[in-house]
């Protein structure tokens, strides 16, 4: 068995060669955020952000994986809201945990009425704030249409919108959906929760958060202090993990939207990434859905409790 | 002593032996009856033809009664040939056998001296009268004995385990099989195939290792370390840590359910990396035990196990590491061997090209359970190698890695030549680079006979550097063939490394914890590598299998069943007896009583002592060996060794050097090596100067450092100690070292104080180094001679005054 990590400006490369079997982790750095989500889930706790003194670079923050430690699970690739991690087993993306129902996905809802999207329309494509929109015209028989400027009018309407979402990249901040003037997008979120920031312990001109907040959560108010629009926020935490400052600002999440799943590294990633109360919370729905779904079995007829999830 | 014994009258038998013409042909008989007569406290003195023939006997046990001898003494051969016997005849006579002595006047006088009988016959005087002089302080001691615990711990479930295990469980002793793995079977279950039959390792090996499963008298402790072992032979008491499986032995079944539901999965150390296991597996399918174990290390605890477990409720990720004494009386380690990987070897390129492979690697490429499913594929491309190269001696048989020779890897080449050529037929290309084709037990010269006829290609040639093609992934093997003298290239679609067999991980700390001693190339020592093969230097301890020299399976069984034999030499016994020539401590000056000392515990090579603080030191007699490394070592004298005592020894250099005592050397030789070398320099009828007078001590551990200052105080020309080599010699482990640091400090001192550097010399001579001593000692007399008795004196004269003062404020003098 060969066992190797390669780390490059782009990728940072992670991978068990055995004789039949090429287990690989690959951090996509340009899509990494440097947020912290990884790192508090990871159940070896093999992946350490480091914080970097500050440069004209953009990165601000270096992601270590351990070779030592990592046992290819795959946990940082399902949680990664950017999706910047991909676990493969010889090539092929396979993540065992979520196979063999050990771990949950998250669920990552957009709809996009496309019927609604007038045929100049391109908000949302220069709305996203990762580039994951593409805004697509294609005939009545699925051919792309690149450029429309010169079309008449006739044509266009012949023409149907296509809105391409890299889902599996996204961390549903909702940026899309605000800024649609046709109301045509919905997104459901990923994370819920809580973000304060205590101005008043924010150092002077200090934009750090500012700087790494992937979405456009965070703005300059005119006090020339960063402000929060938590409708955009995705509870990352990339701002918390360059902020100079302890506890100048407070991320908390309380929900996070996934799959259903009965898993002990579940309910302790969940309790790492939120609190302790949310856990018990998401425990006794669960309980109490198992209850439910008995007594339906015995009775034969529906509790309606439905509404109360 | 009782105050009778001291008072009792003195009354030595002195039995002086002809041995035909072998003493009497060059010693003059009659004057040593003569001389005899006139030592202190002789009262009877006889020649006779042989004395250890039973006429001989019957003399002695005659005239123990009719003179009422209370002391014997034989001036015949050497003590280690005939003193056994002697001891039985004196016994027999109503004496306690601890008061006999020998004197060596054959080896060390008549045979080594014919040329000069005059001298010889001088140098015999002076061996009767040591041996009087000690015989005068000789003290009767009664042999020990001690309850046996008839149950066993074998160390390491290997077939040598299992071997040992099952013959000692049949033979009625409970046995603990103690394995650090979780599963037994060890090598032998990872392997396809067994020379020269081709039977399937496992389908041979499975059966008895089920048996040991199920046997009654047997219990498995897997998983699980040795942490300490106290005790002595007949009483061993054992601490053993099981580490945590986090699943409940009584509880598994050994389904499989949990593995199902896994999602984690890591490299299996037992399939030597190239396959994976489940975080909660068994390592192989026939475990035994078959019990599943958690590998915290990669698990995620999603607790899937738990629920597929159900009912059974045989998970616990709670376990904590247990801890369990167990009795014994007797020890088997079998604890194996390692495969070296030679990633430290850039000529081979393993771990850099991945068509590089190792024999066990191939092992488990081509075992039908293994990773690939029997498939022979090369790592980089998947695909059926055309054409694989085997290369022999791969760190074995190399003075800069591992110069011995590992002993079954011609036979596995041979083996996995023919595999590869009966299974792919004309599709494969062997060829095999070796040095020279070890082949020489039953049936195997037939089997390499087999393996040619199938048209492997055998270069006989070392291998001198393995590159890559690194388009292609094949491999340039470079080599010289020794049959033309030409210099040889092959490219190989992939390359076999039949790699050394090196001792197991962790021999180091259990050689610490068992009190064995290693061998240069780090295998465990035999007591004696004749006679003993199977017996550890400490009694009750002995050795099976491949953690002694790597030895193919026909070889470890028998070993397993020899140390089962040995084992049961003890266990069959209610009590074992033990020689009472042991350390004993006089509470009323030993140091520790009053201050912090403990240096006797620190220098014992077996842990013997026990020091508690404030008490006098304890000797726990039945793990003392009597080396008496700690009465020399004691700065109060408050030790005695028995039947070696400081008394008898300076007796004993006092009536060596009664007269002219410069012109004299004082040899001490220790028991095993340099005694043994002398004798055989006299078997071997070497002649040498007739000037030394050896005292015999067991170990050299013993010679204290007053010795060799009351010997220069009496005007000794020199002073020599003869000891087994360094480092690994020694017969009581490290009594060879502890003498050295002593004698490394006592030389400058000596020198120092105006002694030449000729005068004193320490030697290292092995048994069978008849020649070495003969030379030493020629040697040293010449220089001696070329020194200069005056020079001597004059020396003396001037170190008498400061020895006469060390050695009265000990008490000596």
């Amino acid at each position: 068995m060969k066992t190797l990590k390669v780390d490059t400006d782009e990728t940072l490369t992670l991978e068990w060669r055995l004789h039949v079997k090429d287990y690989k982790l690959i951090l996509d750095k340009k899509k990494c955020v440097g947020c912290e989500i990884c790192s508090l889930a990871c159940p070896k706790e093999a992946i350490k952000l480091e914080k970097l003194e500050k440069t004209s670079d953009k990165q601000h923050v270096k992601v270590d994986i351990d070779l030592e430690k990592c046992n290819f699970c795959g946990i940082c690739d399902v949680l990664c809201p950017f999706g910047a991690i991909r676990v493969t087993l010889n090539g092929e993306h396979l993540v065992s945990v979520v196979e063999k129902e050990s771990f949950p996905e998250l669920i990552r809802e957009i709809t996009v009425d496309e019927s609604k999207c007038p045929i100049n329309c391109r908000e949302c494509e220069d709305a996203c704030p990762l580039g994951l929109i593409k805004i697509l015209r294609v005939t009545t028989d699925g051919k792309v249409v690149e450029d429309i400027d010169n079309l008449s009018d006739g044509e266009k309407a012949k023409l149907k919108v296509k809105v391409e979402i890299e889902i599996d990249k996204c961390p549903c901040c909702g940026v899309c959906e605000d800024k649609c003037p046709e109301n045509a997008i919905n997104v459901n979120r990923i994370f819920y929760g809580k973000m304060i920031i205590h101005e008043d312990k924010c150092p002077e001109g200090c934009k750090d958060c500012l700087e790494v907040c992937p979405t456009q959560a965070l703005y300059l108010s005119e006090n020339g202090k960063v402000h929060v629009n938590e409708k955009f926020c995705v509870y990352c935490g990339a701002c918390k993990i360059v902020c100079p400052v302890k506890d100048a600002l407070e991320v908390e999440r309380t929900s996070i939207n996934h799959t259903p799943v009965r898993s002990g590294v579940w309910n302790k990633t969940l309790e790492k990434l939120t609190s302790p109360i949310i856990v018990t919370k998401e425990l006794k729905a669960k309980s109490s859905r198992r209850a439910r779904e008995s007594v339906e079995k015995r009775l034969g007829w529906k509790v309606g409790l439905h509404e109360q999830e | 002593m009782s105050k009778n014994e001291r008072e009792e009258e003195l009354r030595i038998g002195v039995f002086i032996c002809h041995c035909g013409l072998n003493i009497a042909g060059v010693i003059d008989i009659q004057e040593l009856v003569e001389f005899a007569k006139t030592l202190p406290d002789v009262v009877y003195v006889k020649d006779n033809r042989y004395t250890c023939a039973d006429p001989g006997q019957e003399e002695i046990r005659k005239g123990i009664k009719e003179h009422n001898l209370n002391r014997v003494v034989v001036a015949a051969c050497s003590p280690r040939m005939h003193e056994p016997t002697f001891r039985r005849t004196v016994s027999e006579a109503g004496l306690n056998p601890y008061l006999f002595e020998m004197a060596n006047i054959r080896e060390f006088s008549s045979w080594c001296h014919s040329s000069n009988p005059k001298e010889a016959t001088e140098k015999a005087k002076d061996l009767i009268k040591m041996a009087v002089a000690k015989a005068r302080l000789l003290r009767p001691l009664e042999t020990m004995e001690v309850p046996v615990i008839n149950k066993a711990l074998i160390i390491g479930g290997g077939i040598a385990g299992i071997s040992a295990a099952l013959d000692l469980a049949e033979m009625g002793f409970k046995v603990y099989l103690l394995e650090k793995s979780e599963s037994i079977g060890g090598h032998m279950a990872q392997l396809d195939k067994t020379f020269p039959t081709l039977d399937c390792s496992i389908c041979i090996e499975g059966p008895k290792m089920v048996d040991v499963g199920r046997h009654p008298n047997i219990q498995i402790i897997s998983y699980a370390d040795l942490i300490s072992v106290s005790g002595y032979v007949g009483n061993f008491k054992v601490k053993i840590r099981k580490n945590p499986r986090y699943v409940i032995e009584e509880n598994c079944t050994g389904c499989g359910e949990c593995r199902d539901v896994c999602p984690i999965e890591y490299p299996n150390e037992w399939d030597m990396n190239l396959g994976v296991r489940k975080a909660i597996s068994v390592p192989f399918d026939q475990a035994v035990p078959l019990v599943y174990r958690i590998n915290k290390d990669y698990c995620i605890e999603c607790y899937k196990c738990v629920d597929a477990c159900g009912a059974r409720q045989a998970i616990d990720f709670e376990q904590q590491p247990e801890e369990i004494e167990l009795e014994v009386g007797a020890i088997i380690v079998a604890t194996g061997y390692d495969i070296y990987l030679p990633y430290d070897n850039p000529l081979y390129g393993y771990g850099k090209y991945a068509n590089v492979i190792t024999s066990l690697e191939f092992e488990r490429l081509i075992l039908a359970a293994g990773p690939t499913g029997g498939k022979v594929i090369r790592a980089s491309d998947g695909k059926k190698p055309k054409s694989v190269v085997f290369v022999q001696c791969v760190g074995s048989r190399d003075i800069g890695k591992y110069p011995y020779c590992s002993n079954f890897c011609c036979m596995y080449t041979l083996k996995h030549v023919v595999q590869l050529k009966e299974k792919y037929k004309d599709d494969i290309e062997v060829y095999v680079f070796y040095m020279d084709m070890r082949s020489n037990f039953k049936g195997y010269e037939e089997f390499y006979q087999r393996a040619r006829e199938l048209g492997a290609n055998f270069i006989r040639g070392r291998v001198s550097r393995i590159f890559e093609n690194p388009k292609t992934n094949n491999l340039i093997v470079r080599a010289e063939d020794t049959a033309l003298g030409k210099p040889i290239e092959i490219e190989a679609e992939m390359v076999v490394l039949a790699t050394a067999a090196i001792p197991k991980k962790g021999s180091e700390e259990l050689s610490r914890i068992l009190n064995l001693t290693r061998g240069a190339n780090g295998f465990f020592m035999e007591s004696h590598p004749k006679l003993k093969p199977m017996d550890a230097p400490t009694d009750g301890i002995f050795l099976a299998g491949a953690c002694q020299g790597p030895k193919d399976i026909p070889y470890s069984v028998s070993q397993g069943s020899g140390a089962a034999s040995r084992a049961a030499t003890v266990l069959s016994k209610s009590t074992w007896k033990i020689e009472p020539i042991i350390a004993v401590v006089d509470p009323e000056k030993c140091r520790n009583v009053h201050t912090k000392c403990g240096i006797c515990a620190q220098k014992c090579p077996y842990g013997a002592i026990k020091i508690v603080e404030n008490q006098p030191a304890q000797v726990i007699a039945a793990m003392c060996h009597g080396c008496g490394t700690c009465v020399a070592e004691c700065p109060a004298d408050a030790i005695t060794q028995m039947h070696f005592t400081d008394a008898q020894i300076i007796a004993q250099i006092r009536a060596a050097l009664e007269t002219n005592p410069e012109d004299k050397i004082v040899a001490f030789l220790c028991n095993w090596c340099a005694y043994a070398g002398a004798d055989l320099a006299g078997t071997s009828r070497l002649e040498y100067p007739p000037n030394i007078r050896p005292i015999r001590v067991m170990c050299s551990g013993r010679v204290d450092r007053d010795f060799v200052l009351e010997a220069f105080r009496l005007g000794a020309a020199g002073v020599m100690v003869g000891a087994c080599h360094l480092p690994y010699d020694c017969h009581y482990i490290s009594g060879n070292w502890k003498m050295k640091a002593r004698m490394d400090a006592l030389a400058p001192m000596l020198h120092k104080l105006g002694l030449s550097p000729e005068r004193f010399r320490v030697e290292y001579i092995s048994a069978a180094e008849g020649v070495k001593f003969a030379q030493v000692v020629t040697e040293m007399t010449e220089q001696l001679k070329a020194l200069g008795k005056d020079k001597i004196k004059a020396e003396n004269q001037k170190l008498r005054p400061i020895l006469e003062n060390m050695l009265k404020r000990k008490k000596i003098i």
